[in-house]
């Protein structure tokens, strides 16, 4: 690190003490504009831009000199769990959510600590994810989703509370973890609950004030289009369709696109009927919440896979001329390509397998609706196998596009099972509520397989796999990110590595070795003319809970340290 | 609604006596179904099925005063019978019955599962399992510390509260 930004490093060290004051003044209130047209130096929302590509016009750090790239500084969040939020960053200031309902701010190229928000949850809290995804921002403020349910604005100066708005009772089951989505001036968020039986909805609060806006349940009530879809009575109550991830947005058309989560309980035989709009892709009205399309990509769901991610906004080829177009590598195990029409409808194009599935007997080229192979469909009192198992092709980490290679890199899981039978349970208020035990989940592997984990690159208009990269001894957890340069950012494996690809290629061009495993989205941003990649490395939840099961399968270690801490790198000049 | 924090818990003051509805279990109060057939009734030994699974309660106190108004008052209780029980797990039984804190250690869930094969309470959100006669001691899962047991008497066959928990209540948090 010796020659690291001699001229930077002391810039910065003769602004810090100005800092705290100069931070005030200087802090650049998120906007619509800006938020439609994010500047590159600036991280301002999750996935970087409403497309939800996760990548970045930032090209300082490339293929050619990424070998040389170098920690910068790191802090400790002094939380375990999984730490699942990108850091997010507006004018040099950077703002990363940690389990637990926390946020800390740092000054983006020192490091120097600014502020932190501590939620204090209620006694006796409980939420099975006590993770979050990130934080919002808009104007002067910062929102946090509290896993008590609670949506929090703050002061992005102070870290001081603004406004606090209840979007549930967390006692009936409801939780948050997503990061929220801001469409003119509207906080819009989802809910966690899917295992306690809730009723999934999106909720959007004035950012201003915290005053509620709309609300739009993802389960229709009797009576409404799509009832038709929960056959027996009462089911819908409890149906699930949980709205955990962030949603993307076309501001063309004003249209929301937010993922859902599979239906409650687990075991479809317990709801006959398709049970719209679990496992779907729902199309929302930017001002109203109105629901103006939809797509179901498997119906009936029993096999624990929510389409909780919203798809891309990409524009493809198809047919010899370019589509308006969605793009989803879904859990179930399949890549859909999907029309993005002007009244806010979606249609189905096309989709293909991009792990080895074997529920799907076929999907209907005109209509999408797979053809179910009922000997792989777990039921009540009917044990059933089925592969992927129930984390899916992917679980909720970001894949990425990149509309320079043309490509979307998908964070990929494949080799393994479960085998679920379900039971008639008696729903508790804010309990585990599914149809079956977490021990008796049956999860199982190939262990001939040779890797389960992996990285792949697909090439957005034809389809054909560009390249993959195979883990052996890891899942892979990791969201990516893909940049300018030519480049991809993950981790995602047990052996705590944060790894750059070259995305045409797929070659590991670097690695640097974590605290503890990166489950994290990694962002990348620039202050002062130089280019930062940041990265939050903190193991848990889901991947510690799979890593221990695969440590009775395969022999693993079961111990992938936990803690978090925020690592910033740049290249070394 | 109003933009700030209408809905923020009011703190109770100091001199304010506490809450008879949120206090932990006193010695004396019973214990009382949280769910299922019996909801609300008091638990008698002879209802409990010997072998387990366990039921959920609350505590409430000899005139029937619920203290459900915090889920660190969640017990869970069993009729695992007195073959192999522990010393320690024998002196807070009453009748082969033992209850013990329903929230799990690990990060606060609701142990509201059963193993048949292990014959032990199982929480429900990241699977940890504890031996209901050896003091919940941990046979398996991510939870740091054994659940606080709770020391229970028999009068006429109903099951009363004989003392405190024995140890710290809720999960880790950050």
């Amino acid at each position: 690190m010796k020659k690291l930004h001699i001229s930077t490093s002391l810039a910065a060290l003769m602004l810090a003490g100005a800092l705290g004051a100069a931070y005030g003044a200087d802090y650049s209130p998120v906007t619509d504009a800006r938020l439609k047209n994010p500047e590159p130096q600036n991280w301002l929302m999750t996935r970087g831009n409403y497309q939800g590509w996760s990548y970045s016009a930032l090209d300082q750090i490339n293929s050619t000199n990424v070998k040389s790239l170098t920690p910068v500084w790191n802090i400790a969040t002094g939380v375990d769990s999984g730490h699942e939020a990108p850091p997010i960053v507006n004018n040099g200031v950077m703002f990363v959510a940690t389990p637990y309902s926390q946020v800390m701010a740092m000054d983006a190229a020192t490091g120097d600590f600014l502020w932190r928000y501590k939620r204090k949850l209620p006694e006796g809290f409980a939420a099975l994810h006590n993770t979050s995804r990130g934080v919002a921002l808009y104007g002067d403020k910062v929102y946090l989703p509290g896993l008590d349910a609670v949506l929090v604005a703050l002061d992005a100066k102070t870290g001081k509370v603004a406004w606090e708005a209840k979007v549930e009772d967390w006692k009936t089951g409801y939780y948050m973890t997503m990061a929220p989505l801001v469409v003119k001036g509207k906080v819009l968020v989802g809910v966690a609950g899917g295992e306690f039986g809730v009723r999934g909805f999106v909720a959007a609060f004035d950012a201003e004030t915290g005053k509620p806006a709309w609300k739009t349940y993802t389960v229709p009530a009797p009576g409404e289009p799509g009832s038709e879809t929960w056959e027996k009575p009462d089911t819908w109550k409890t149906g699930g369709a949980s709205t955990w991830m962030t949603g993307n947005y076309d501001a063309d058309t004003n249209t929301v696109y937010w993922g859902t989560g599979n239906a409650s309980p687990w075991f479809g035989d317990q709801r006959p009927g398709d049970n719209l709009y679990t496992s779907s892709t729902v199309a929302l009205d930017g001002d109203t919440g109105k629901m103006k399309g939809h797509f179901q990509y498997h119906q009936n769901e029993s096999w624990d896979w929510d389409e909780m991610n919203a798809p891309m906004l990409v524009d493809f080829q198809k047919d010899g001329k370019t589509t308006k177009g969605l793009l989803k590598p879904a859990r179930n195990g399949y890549l859909y390509w999907l029309g993005r029409n002007e009244d806010g409808t979606i249609n189905y194009l096309n989709s293909q397998a991009y792990v080895p599935q074997n529920v799907f007997k076929s999907v209907d080229p005109k209509t999408g609706r797979p053809d179910v192979d009922v000997a792989h469909k777990p039921s009540t009192g009917k044990a059933a196998k089925f592969c992927p198992g129930l984390w899916g092709g992917k679980d909720w980490p970001y894949e990425a596009y990149n509309p320079k290679t043309g490509m979307v890199y998908i964070p990929s899981n494949e080799n393994h099972c479960n085998t679920l039978e379900g039971k008639v349970e008696k729903r508790v208020l804010g309990q585990w509520w599914t149809g079956v035990a977490v021990p008796d989940l049956n999860f199982s592997v190939d262990t001939k397989a040779g890797f389960y984990g992996e990285l792949q690159a697909y090439d957005v208009n034809t389809g054909k796999r560009a390249w993959r990269d195979l883990y052996a001894n890891s899942m892979n957890w990791g969201s990516v990110l893909t940049t300018a340069g030519g480049l991809l950012f993950a981790g995602g494996t047990n052996d705590r590595m944060f790894r750059a690809y070259d995305a045409m290629t797929g070659e590991e061009l670097w690695h640097f070795r974590t605290n503890s495993g990166v489950m994290a989205p990694p962002s990348t941003y620039s202050v002062n003319g130089v280019q930062y990649v940041a990265v939050a490395s903190g193991w848990g939840v889901d991947p510690a809970f799979q890593q221990s099961l695969m440590a009775e399968l395969v022999g693993w270690n079961a111990d992938v340290p936990q803690g978090g801490s925020v690592w910033v790198f740049a290249v070394n000049k | 609604m109003l933009a700030l924090a209408p809905w923020a818990v009011v703190r109770a003051r100091a001199d304010d006596p506490p809450d008879p509805t949120s206090i932990r279990p006193q010695i004396g109060d019973h214990l009382v179904y949280f769910d299922g057939p019996n909801d609300g009734k008091p638990i008698r030994v002879a209802d409990l099925e010997l072998g387990g699974p366990q039921v959920q309660a609350y505590p409430a106190d000899p005139k029937g005063l619920l203290r459900d108004n915090s889920r660190l008052n969640l017990i869970i209780v069993a009729r695992v019978g007195e073959d192999g029980m522990s010393e320690e797990t024998r002196a807070n039984a009453a009748e082969g019955v033992v209850a013990y804190s329903g929230v799990c250690t690990h990060q606060s869930c609701p142990v509201n599962m059963w193993s048949v094969e292990r014959k032990s309470f199982v929480c429900s959100c990241h699977g940890s399992i504890y031996d209901p006669k050896n003091d919940a001691d941990i046979l398996f899962g991510p939870a740091p510390r054994h659940l606080a047991a709770l020391p229970l008497k028999s009068e006429n066959g109903l099951l009363i509260v004989a003392g405190p928990f024995n140890r710290r209540l809720g999960g880790e948090k950050g």
